[in-house]
């Protein structure tokens, strides 16, 4: 009978192995390569991404998306999902519409949006078949930045608000009905019911959604450059310039540490703020 | 002033009927319990009454309006659900405030009611704990002093006692009675314990195959059953009834002949007899007839005869120190005025007039 003991390590022996190599080696390498100079260790590589003139503005857009964008996709996913709860026909049919852009890759997307905003897109031609202004403008130049991050919160809601809808429509479905029914035997109004009841029973699913979301977040890259190119600096796009632009891996993998550092402490910081209360009385 | 009125209830689910054509009058302050066989519709029912399913038709009133129409939370009830649905997410002290929350009401009298039925519950020393670190029983209890905290004028329970162990059933059961007779309330409470019905209920309303068979007072329902199904339902053991020749107003039990109360419809006609209304003897004695002993069951405070009158089978209890050995002849004696008699056909008792 002992050796039933190791048949479950043995069962998750391969994902382990998969797991190790594809993502624990290259993320120690990009550590290596982070703290590793030409003549051993360093902070050199730190201080030199600290010291460029794009460091700052990528921190504060990067940041700012994910606190921008990640709210608003939640909230909205929110309405959504709680919409496809209160209709039984054609429900399925919403869902499926709702979850497509889950389909197309960020970079498509990001061009789809571009069709939109550019010079000749179809925003500007919309605002001129109307009148309301004279002759295409600039909305993604380097001279408007506003309307440039605007842009990309907006490919980027259309883009992953379906992720956290799937989410918490799994999550939703997953709340005994008996809960509202009896909150509402009790005299529970349906906005009381739904802080009261279904918002607290939601906050595993929440959970995952927000941490899923502020790490895809603080990754965004793709839909950046094809909407700005480096006219909005993130620190993905750092990364990416300083390892194929100017050549220098160590940079480039200061900028993924750091990256990686922000996504572990916005986990830890929900794992935290969003425990369920019954292990807080434990 | 809040009494209960429902009235042709028919309720499908797909296909299946759940409640068939089901009316029913709760008086106010009346203390009424459903009892029923599994998957009869007790539940069902409730839920129609508090708002939480839709009837396909009829209506449903609760004190002088008709609530049909109304959402749950403007029927002004409170409700035990079988399944408990104690919020998982709140403390018991929350869970049984909840009703009061929504009501808004006063923190002090919020606090008095919590703790006073949670007293009542014995769960008073659980108040900061989560349900998941509660007994079954202890949720149930919890779900029953939730409803009692908000001190409705209507209250539904739907089995608010199962999970217990058999004492302290008994001691809620007694707790229950007193505090919603005191408080006059006006209760529906579902059970399919025919102790707790009997015990329980001003009257009781026997539910089978979705509809109501029969509605009385407990000893009415006891001794005279509507119909063969609450005869046997009711009573441990059930009555027994016998398949008797009828000629001309009188039933016929070898040499001992029965006055029917009306000439039944057929050849044969049905005697309902309870077990503790046939009197044993050992040698023949007049008004009775002879029958042999199968099986003899001590049960404690009396012995549990089963006996064979030619092919047919009945129970009989009789005190424990009575000598009965099987294969012996006993005389039976059946108590006069404790007889029922129902048409072989269809069931029904000659003598009740059947419920709508
Ligand atoms: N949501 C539902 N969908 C389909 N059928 C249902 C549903 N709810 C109940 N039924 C059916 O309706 C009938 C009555 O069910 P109900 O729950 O009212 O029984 P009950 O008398 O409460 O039984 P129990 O004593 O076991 O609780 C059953 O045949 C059941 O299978
Ligand atoms: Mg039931």
């Amino acid at each position: 009978m002992r050796s039933e003991r190791y048949i479950p390590y043995l069962l998750v022996l391969p994902s382990v192995i998969f797991l190790l190599f594809l993502f624990a080696w290259p993320l120690v390498e990009a550590l290596l390569l982070s703290i590793r100079g030409s003549e051993g260790w360093t902070l050199e590589h730190f201080q030199r991404m600290a010291a460029d003139l794009y460091f700052k503005d990528a921190v504060k857009y990067t940041v700012l998306l994910a606190v921008v964008v990640v709210p608003l996709q939640v909230i909205l996913a929110l309405c959504m999902a709680m919409l496809l709860g209160g209709i039984s026909k054609g429900r399925d049919l919403f869902l499926y519409v709702w979850t497509i852009p889950l389909g197309i890759s960020d970079l498509a997307a990001g061009i789809a949006w571009l069709a939109i905003f550019t010079e000749r897109g179809y925003l500007n031609s919309f605002l001129q078949a109307l009148g309301l202004i004279q002759e295409p403008r600039l909305w993604l130049s380097y001279e408007t930045p506003a309307m440039l991050f605007l842009a990309v919160v907006a490919a980027e809601v259309w883009r992953a608000t379906a992720i956290v809808l799937v989410i918490l429509v799994a999550g939703l479905q997953l709340i005994p009905k008996e809960y509202n029914e009896a909150a509402e035997v009790f005299g529970a109004t349906p906005w009381r019911r739904f802080w009261k009841v279904t918002l607290p029973l939601l906050m595993p699913s929440l959970q995952v959604a927000l941490i899923l979301r502020t790490i895809l977040a603080l990754e965004v890259f793709a839909v950046v450059v094809a909407l700005g190119g480096r006219n909005l600096p993130v620190l993905a796009g750092e990364a990416y310039f300083w390892y194929n632009a100017y050549q220098n891996p160590g940079v480039a993998a200061a900028y993924s540490v750091l990256i990686l550092g922000i996504s572990v402490l916005a986990t830890l910081l929900y794992l935290r703020l969003m425990r369920p209360r019954q292990e807080v009385a434990a | 002033m809040a009494g209960i009125r429902v009235e042709n209830i028919v309720k499908l689910f797909g296909r299946v009927k759940a409640l068939n054509g089901v009316s029913l009058e709760v008086r106010d302050q009346e203390f009424v319990v459903l009892l029923g066989p599994s998957g009869c519709g007790k539940t069902t029912l409730l839920r129609i009454i508090a708002g939480l399913e839709h009837a396909e038709s009829g209506r449903v009133f609760i004190g002088d309006r008709d609530v049909t129409a109304l959402p749950p939370r403007s029927r002004k009830i409170a409700m035990v659900f079988q399944n408990y649905a104690v919020f998982p997410h709140l403390t018991v002290f929350e869970n049984i405030a909840f009703g009061l929350r929504m009501q808004k009401a006063l923190p002090e009298r919020l606090r008095a009611q919590v703790e006073r039925a949670a007293t009542l519950m014995h769960i008073e020393n659980l108040l900061e704990r989560y349900p998941a670190q509660l007994s079954g029983g202890q949720r149930q209890r919890v779900a029953v002093a939730r409803a009692l905290a908000v001190e409705p004028e209507v209250l539904l329970m739907d089995e608010p006692l199962s999970n217990l162990d058999a004492l302290l059933r008994l001691e809620m059961r007694a707790e229950l009675k007193r505090l919603l007779a005191e408080s006059r309330t006006t209760t529906l409470y579902v059970t399919h314990d025919q102790v707790e019905a009997m015990s329980l209920a001003d009257r009781i309303a026997v539910m089978n195959a979705g509809r109501v068979v029969q509605y009385d007072e407990p000893m009415k329902v006891y001794q005279e059953p509507a119909d063969t199904f609450v005869g046997g339902f009711i009573g441990s053991p059930p009555m027994n009834f016998l398949r008797l020749p009828v000629e001309g107003s009188q039933a016929r039990i070898q040499s001992l002949t029965l006055e029917l109360p009306s000439s039944p419809p057929g050849k044969d006609v049905l005697l309902g007899v309870r077990p503790e209304d046939l009197e044993a003897h050992l040698e023949p004695q007049p008004q009775s007839f002879p029958a042999r002993v199968l099986v003899v069951e001590p049960l404690g405070s009396h012995l549990l005869l089963t006996l064979a009158y030619e092919q047919q089978q009945l129970k009989v209890t009789v005190p424990p120190d009575f000598a009965a050995k099987s294969g012996q002849t006993l005389w039976l004696r059946p108590q006069p005025g404790r007889l029922r008699w129902l048409d072989p056909a269809s069931g029904q008792s000659l003598t009740h007039a059947r419920q709508a």
